[in-house]
């Protein structure tokens, strides 16, 4: 997988990083900040509704207090005394509290007359007008506000009665009262106290400024009554958070509020604290980012660049021992891979290298050796390079042999031999010989190696063929032969029986020859027989050559020696030659041709002679006469030439035999037949070396047989070209090709003039040879005149004396030139040709 | 006189050969019929091909020599055959003489003579 560079630098990860730092110290700055004055507002209220109620405690205890000094004083007996006499001493002392600093205690008469005070003065009806007194002689009165007449201060008033005559009193000045609270439970969270009536609203004590507060009435209900707790501005205008509790055993309504702003000072610290804590913390983190940062991140950094190729040297030098071990130990791992890396590329290189040199020697040494040698593909044969010996030797071009397979080298019948030994054998030293066949029809020998190689995207084999010459073949093939005596105990035996055979079969004709000479050098013998001893002489002799000549041809087309030269080729003409030169004796021939058969690739004069042996065989084994049926037709690419007699027939097991050497079938009814019992051998030979079969059917004696033999058709490509040279002699024929390709024409080739006529339409011009099996030159002529009209060019080469009839005949047939054959004759042909046809060329 | 040989010329030439007015000659084309012959015709000679068809000229050989009839029969081998091997085997069999082809046709005529001089 292919990593990405588009993520981020460990730069710009640390630079997020201290970002995401700042926000979070930012929102924890915030969180602090808010619980802090969440806190501090808590604890202002909970601190203003604790002194709300220990205010209102204290202030209910303080009076309890003076009730019950009060009511003592009302329970002594001395006190009614007081009242009643006006004499009677008394000492009063008001001790006060912690609230109820200022005060005084009275007893007073019931018209309001103070009898006895704790105070110096006063006398008289201090309290006469007071509304509290009448009631106050019964019962228990607690009375608030009242302007003491004595102290002229807004004040409480406490008095238990005394048995009617009179009551005591207990007067606190209230103004005092609310510092007093201030300075006992407001401690240092100025806290304000304010008491108030509930219902009137009248201030009865207050923390803040008493002397203007104290005894006035509240417009505002809500200042002296808030629902609490409660943020409001108290009477001084400061905003306070307020609690409030009711002054027990009283109609009084305690309000206590903490100073807001104060309680906020304290959490503004703290926030500030956890902000300067926050703060350095981060502080701290960015110290440490740095240090790993200059540890792990630059190190890193340093080493990228060295991977990038950015930096030059090694990866340690940069890393320079700065950074921790892993990334030392990775720097020295990366120098190492990369040296080893560097060494294997260098290596590869280098036998890179050393590879195409000798690739290239090899190829130097493919492309100049002066022996053929090629690469073809195993799977189809195809020919894929070929060297500048194989151009020369076997005639083809480059482009020609890129075009073939092996199969197109050898002879057709040595081709699955070739392909078995290949198949099974991918190397081999100097195979063979192989009778391998030339662009020019001729055959050469050949040793083949072959190995085994791969070429580019082909399993391929190397070939190289080394070109018997004679006296290297001889010399070969007598090796071959001694090896093959030596080797081969049955084989000996078998050229024993051979050499037997031959010996029988030529010593037979001789002694008859020798025989009747011999009678005839010593005795006198008559003339009739003289001229029958003659008559067999003769016969005898004939014999014998036939004998001759077939067993030397038989040698030589199974060594591959006879030269065939192989061109499209006319079957029906060949068999209509074939019964012609058969004779008009014997059995009478009938022609099954069909109009259209296709054109053969044969050696002419070799397939005649099969055609001649196969239709003599019918009619001498057809004693009794009985029609001979000729027929032929193509399939699978080869044409199939039947000869079926209805004369003896061959016994069922002879016909394994019939094609073998000498072979004649014994039987009474076929004794007198002559035979070198070699022609069919021949035959056999001859359509193998075409890629051909032979065969036979019987049906057994007296039924008559069925000879027949498959030769390939012509290739289409093989049909057309510049020239058509028209000659049946294949030596000049072959002569006049090489000219004429040497003027850059190509060409093909008829043996006789009935092919011709099948290939005339193909060509631009024509070679005409006058003299030819078959149809004459002359006809062909006509029929090329009538045919295509008069502007294909026509050359006429002949060993013919042309008289000056004839000569003119060619002239008005529009012939170009008419030349003899001589030595330079096909030479001066290709010229005349290539000129005329270049003129026809710039013309159109 | 018995001739046999499965070549016409080869018949034509003994019999040309040894044509005399002293005895009658018959021909026989292959071994079978001169087997046949010779019983009928009792011979004092017979000239065997040595390869014939039907019965081979030393399978003739063999029947003639087993045949206490034909006890005074002589008889001349010609063959095509020329290996030592060939020549053992027919003197073996019993035969009198014995002709390589090509031979000589006189050579031929003093054999019989000698033959005949042996019956």
């Amino acid at each position: 997988m292919r990593l990405s560079r588009h993520g981020w630098s460990l730069r710009q990860y640390m630079a997020g990083f201290m970002a995401v730092l700042l926000i979070v110290a930012a929102a924890a700055e915030i969180a602090v900040r808010g619980v802090a004055e969440q806190g501090a507002r808590q604890a202002a209220e909970s601190d203003a509704s604790f002194a709300a109620r220990a205010g209102a405690a204290e202030i209910a205890n303080e009076l309890a207090l003076l009730r019950k000094t009060t009511d003592g004083l009302a329970a002594n007996p001395q006190a009614a005394v007081v009242v009643t006499s006006a004499s009677a001493s008394c000492n009063l002392t008001f001790a006060g509290g912690m609230l109820f600093t200022a005060g005084h205690l009275d007893i007073v008469g019931s018209d309001g007359s103070v009898k006895c005070s704790s105070l110096t003065h006063p006398s008289g009806l201090v309290y006469g007008a007071a509304p509290w007194l009448s009631a106050s002689l019964n019962t228990p009165v607690t009375a608030a506000p009242y302007l003491d007449p004595v102290t002229g201060r807004i004040s409480a008033v406490v008095a238990s009665p005394l048995r009617g005559i009179g009551t005591i009193l207990g007067v606190v000045d209230l103004a005092a009262v609310g510092p007093n609270l201030a300075s006992t439970l407001g401690g240092g969270r100025k806290l304000e106290f304010l008491v108030t009536t509930t219902d009137t609203h009248t201030v009865l004590i207050s923390s803040l400024q008493p002397a203007r507060w104290v005894g006035t009435k509240l417009a505002d209900a809500s200042i002296a009554n808030p629902s609490a707790p409660t943020e409001r501005h108290g009477i001084d205008g400061t905003s306070r958070l307020y609690a409030r509790s009711a002054v027990a055993s009283t109609t009084w309504m305690l309000s206590a509020g903490a100073d807001k702003a104060a309680a906020l000072a304290a959490s503004d610290r703290f926030a500030s604290l956890s902000l300067a804590i926050i703060l350095g913390g981060v502080g701290l983190m960015l110290v440490v980012i740095f240090i790993v940062y200059r540890r792990i991140a630059e190190p890193v950094r340093r080493l990228s660049l060295v991977m990038r190729g950015t930096t030059p040297g090694s990866a340690a030098d940069a890393v320079g021992g700065r950074g921790p071990t892993e990334v030392t130990g990775l720097a020295l791992d990366y120098d190492n891979l990369m040296s080893s890396v560097k060494q294997e590329l260098a290596d590869r290189l280098t036998s890179q290298y050393q590879a195409m040199v000798s690739e290239r020697n090899y190829r130097m040494l493919f492309e100049s050796h002066p022996q053929p040698m090629w690469l073809y593909d195993v799977e189809s044969h195809a020919i894929l390079k070929v060297n500048d010996a194989a151009v020369e030797e076997y005639g083809y071009s480059r482009d020609e042999f890129l075009l073939m397979t092996i199969k197109d080298l050898s002879r057709p019948q040595d081709v699955p031999k070739f392909l078995e030994l290949m198949a099974t054998t991918p190397s081999f030293e100097r195979s063979g010989p192989w009778p391998h066949i030339l662009k020019d029809g001729s055959t050469i020998q050949v040793l083949v190696t072959s190995h085994a190689i791969r070429f580019g995207e082909h399993d391929a084999r190397f070939v190289l063929a080394e070109n018997l010459t004679e006296s290297r073949r001889l010399e070969l093939e007598l090796s071959q032969a001694q090896a093959r005596a030596d080797s081969s105990a049955e084989l000996g035996r078998a050229k024993d029986e051979m050499l037997s055979v031959v010996s029988h079969e030529m010593r037979t004709p001789l002694a008859s020859i020798v025989g009747f000479t011999e009678l005839l050098v010593t005795r006198d013998v008559a003339p009739a027989q003289r001229k029958q001893y003659l008559g067999v002489m003769l016969q005898e002799g004939l014999r014998l050559t036939a004998l001759i000549t077939d067993f030397l041809d038989l040698r030589l087309i199974d060594r591959g020696h006879k030269s065939m030269r192989f061109g499209p080729a006319d079957m029906g003409a060949l068999i209509k030659r074939a019964v012609g030169l058969a004779g008009e004796a014997g059995a009478a021939v009938e022609l099954r041709l069909p109009e259209d058969l296709p054109l053969v690739s044969v050696d002419s004069d070799s397939i005649l002679r099969v055609l001649t042996n196969l239709l003599s065989n019918a009619r001498k084994y057809s004693p009794d006469g009985g029609n001979v049926v000729v027929g032929a037709g193509a399939a699978d690419g080869m044409l199939e030439v039947y000869v079926q007699d209805h004369g003896l027939g061959i016994p069922s097991e002879a016909l394994s035999q019939v094609f073998d050497k000498f072979y004649r079938v014994e039987a009474a009814d076929r004794r007198s037949i002559k035979g070198t019992g070699l022609g069919l051998a021949i035959s056999k030979n001859i359509v193998e070396v075409h890629g051909g079969k032979v065969g036979v059917r019987s049906e057994g004696i007296g039924k008559g047989s069925l000879f027949y033999f498959t030769v390939p058709l012509t290739q289409e490509l093989a049909l057309s070209g510049d020239v058509l040279v028209v000659e049946d002699d294949p030596g000049f024929a072959q002569l006049l090709e090489a000219e004429l390709t040497g003027q850059g024409l190509s060409s093909i080739w008829a043996a006789d003039a009935e092919t011709a006529e099948r290939l005339m339409a193909n060509v631009r011009a024509v070679v005409l040879d006058l003299v030819l099996p078959g149809l004459s030159g002359e006809a062909l002529l006509e029929r090329l005149r009538a045919g295509l009209g008069s502007a294909t060019p026509v050359v006429v080469v002949t060993s013919k004396d042309l008289d000056i009839a004839a000569s003119l005949a060619l002239q008005k047939a529009g012939v170009t030139a008419v030349l003899r054959k001589g030595s330079d004759t096909a030479a001066t042909t290709a010229s005349l040709l290539a000129a005329t046809l270049h003129r026809e060329l710039v013309a159109s | 006189m018995v001739i046999a040989d499965d070549e016409p010329s080869m018949r034509l030439l003994v019999h040309a050969t040894i044509e005399s007015d002293d005895y009658t000659v018959v021909e026989a084309g292959d071994g079978t019929q001169a087997w046949a012959m010779i019983q009928q015709h009792k011979p004092s000679l017979v000239l065997l091909d040595v390869q014939m068809p039907g019965k081979s000229g030393l399978e003739v050989l063999q029947l003639v020599k087993a045949d206490p009839a034909l006890a005074a029969t002589r008889v001349i081998l010609l063959t095509a055959k020329a290996q030592e091997s060939d020549i053992e085997t027919g003197l073996i069999a019993g035969a009198d003489f014995y002709l390589t082809k090509p031979f000589s046709p006189l050579d031929l005529l003093t054999r019989v003579e000698e033959a005949l001089q042996l019956a």
